[in-house]
């Protein structure tokens, strides 16, 4: 059932200006930060057209808030946690023209969430870059009850949904912006796979 | 339905002018069977036979996806071009038998958008019915701002007022009423999508102000509707699977010539946009004249691809892998 290579996962991309953008969001959190500043050091000209979002949530305890605050930008918004920024992120976007442009940094779980609000105002390819910062810990959503579990690292965990002992499938879905995981012991119960670490 | 060779036999069950230069045929199928469903924005190839063979012109379908009793085209009358619409209008008669190929889709609405804004010219409205009675169903917000000559002109337009009311703003250019494009893509919401059908001029026009307002391409649609095929020069063409030459002559495309001679290239659009009919250039002494929208400025500059739907050459020598 587990295989190895996922497919399913992104293949992100290097955050550099795209053409022709009349409005620039640029949103990160915690280690992505440091992809923001590369970003906005290759378009000095648009700081006037730029607004910069960004999540001091961290896995890795990374901050860059202090050289965001540097910049020269139209705003800057900064907020405790990923969620409240992409909260943020689809009320910004529910106002927003054609001419705007969206570049995404940081953890799988906080691009992917972004990346539902974007898929929802039908932003394509050509408007949206994603670069990935920081360590490949996962997602998860419970096949069960429904819950996601963030920066999940074993194959087996137990869900804190529903306490059933999953195991973590090697298959992406961007619409969940996860990956599922399916109890563990279903067949012989108390039987558990091997215990191992994610390619995180 | 009656299905041979991959075509369909449809009876002209009625022919209306709608403007001095457009006739709107309405299509039924020879058994009174339902056609092929279609969806908006659709066409279909006519094959209007002629002295020496066969056009095969594409019209866009302009009755409604969720009607497949009857097709309708509109055929606007082209006096320089090489014939096909002519006949269409003199020689074609209610009652008369027509084959046509099933519809493709090379201009299908995109699903996601949260608006779509039409811009059309004159005849260039036909693909956009059938895309509204689409959209009509579907709920999403829409825009058309139609230009036209004159009153006359302006009878589909009218039509699509008393269908679609506000949504429909008519231009006409004997009450200089201007189309500024521009306007219609300022500050737009996000996901919204462009789609023209018009003029030359009209679709660079669509595109330069919607890219000076920041869209991208992924949300800007247009289809040509310069009469399909190709005219131009005569020149020499060699089959290398065969061995055949054949001479195209200046109103017939390399792909017609080819069919004329009993040779079969795959194709759909017949319109240099699908890429159906794209081949290899074996060998070449000359250049090729691309007058496509399918192969990317470096395939062109190469010359080593050419699709026989509407480029020519200028050479002493082509031989394609076909």
């Amino acid at each position: 059932m587990l295989i190895t290579g996922i497919k399913s996962r992104p293949v992100y991309d290097q955050l550099r200006p795209l053409p022709g953008g009349i409005r620039h969001l640029v949103a990160g959190q915690g280690s992505g930060g440091r992809a923001m500043l590369r970003l906005l050091d290759e378009m000095p000209e648009q700081g006037m057209q730029t607004t910069l979002l960004y999540s001091q949530e961290s896995f890795s305890g990374l901050d860059f808030l202090a050289e965001l605050q540097q910049r020269q930008v139209a705003e800057l918004r900064v907020y405790p946690s990923n969620q409240e920024l992409v909260a943020d992120l689809e009320r910004i976007l529910g106002n927003a023209r054609m001419g705007t442009r969206l570049y995404l940094s940081g953890s799988e779980s906080f691009i992917g969430t972004a990346m539902q609000v974007a898929t929802h105002y039908d932003m394509n390819s050509d408007e949206v870059l994603r670069e990935h910062a920081g360590s490949f810990v996962r997602r998860i959503w419970c096949v069960h009850c429904d819950s996601y579990t963030e920066n999940v690292t074993q194959r087996v965990f137990q869900c804190p949904g529903c306490n059933a002992m999953l195991v973590v499938r090697d298959h992406y879905s961007r619409r969940l912006a996860a990956f599922q995981a399916v109890k563990a012991d279903a067949e012989v119960p108390g039987e558990l796979p091997e215990a191992e670490e994610l390619d995180t | 339905m009656s299905l041979s060779n991959g075509t369909l036999n449809v009876r002209v069950a009625r022919i209306e002018a709608v403007t001095p230069e457009i006739k709107r045929f309405t299509l039924v199928a020879t058994d009174g069977a339902h056609l092929p469903p279609f969806s908006g924005g659709s066409n279909v190839v006519v094959l209007i036979p002629h002295e020496n063979g066969t056009y095969r012109n594409a019209y866009s379908l302009m009755s409604s996806p969720y009607d497949s009793s009857a097709y309708q085209i509109a055929v606007r009358r082209v006096e320089e071009g090489r014939g096909g619409s002519l006949r269409m209008h003199e020689a074609v008669n209610e009652g008369d038998v027509l084959e046509i190929l099933r519809p493709v889709n090379l201009f299908p609405l995109s699903k996601h958008a949260r608006l779509h804004l039409f811009i059309a010219g004159g005849v260039g409205i036909t693909p956009v019915c059938s895309q509204l009675a689409e959209l009509r169903l579907r709920g999403t917000p829409f825009e058309v701002h139609l230009a036209v000559r004159g009153a006359e002109h302006a009878r589909l337009g009218e039509e699509l007022v008393r269908e679609y009311g506000d949504a429909v703003r008519l231009y006409r250019n004997d009450l200089d009423q201007r189309l500024d494009i521009s306007v219609v893509v300022a500050a737009r919401p996000l996901g919204s999508h462009l789609y023209v059908c018009g003029p030359e001029s009209m679709i660079q026009d669509a595109i330069d102000s919607a890219h000076a307002q920041g869209w991208t391409d992924s949300h800007i649609h247009y289809e040509r509707f310069l009469e399909q095929g190709s005219v131009g020069e005569a020149f020499s063409v060699t089959l290398a699977r065969s061995g055949a030459t054949i001479e195209v002559s200046p109103d017939q495309s390399l792909l017609e010539a080819a069919e004329a001679a009993g040779h079969s290239i795959p194709y759909l659009c017949r319109g240099g946009a699908c890429g159906e009919c794209e081949t290899r250039v074996l060998e070449l002494d000359g250049e090729i004249v691309h007058t496509d929208d399918w192969l990317s400025d470096e395939d062109k500059a190469a010359n080593t691809k050419i699709m026989p739907c509407v480029s020519r050459a200028k050479c002493s020598r082509l031989v394609i892998d076909c």
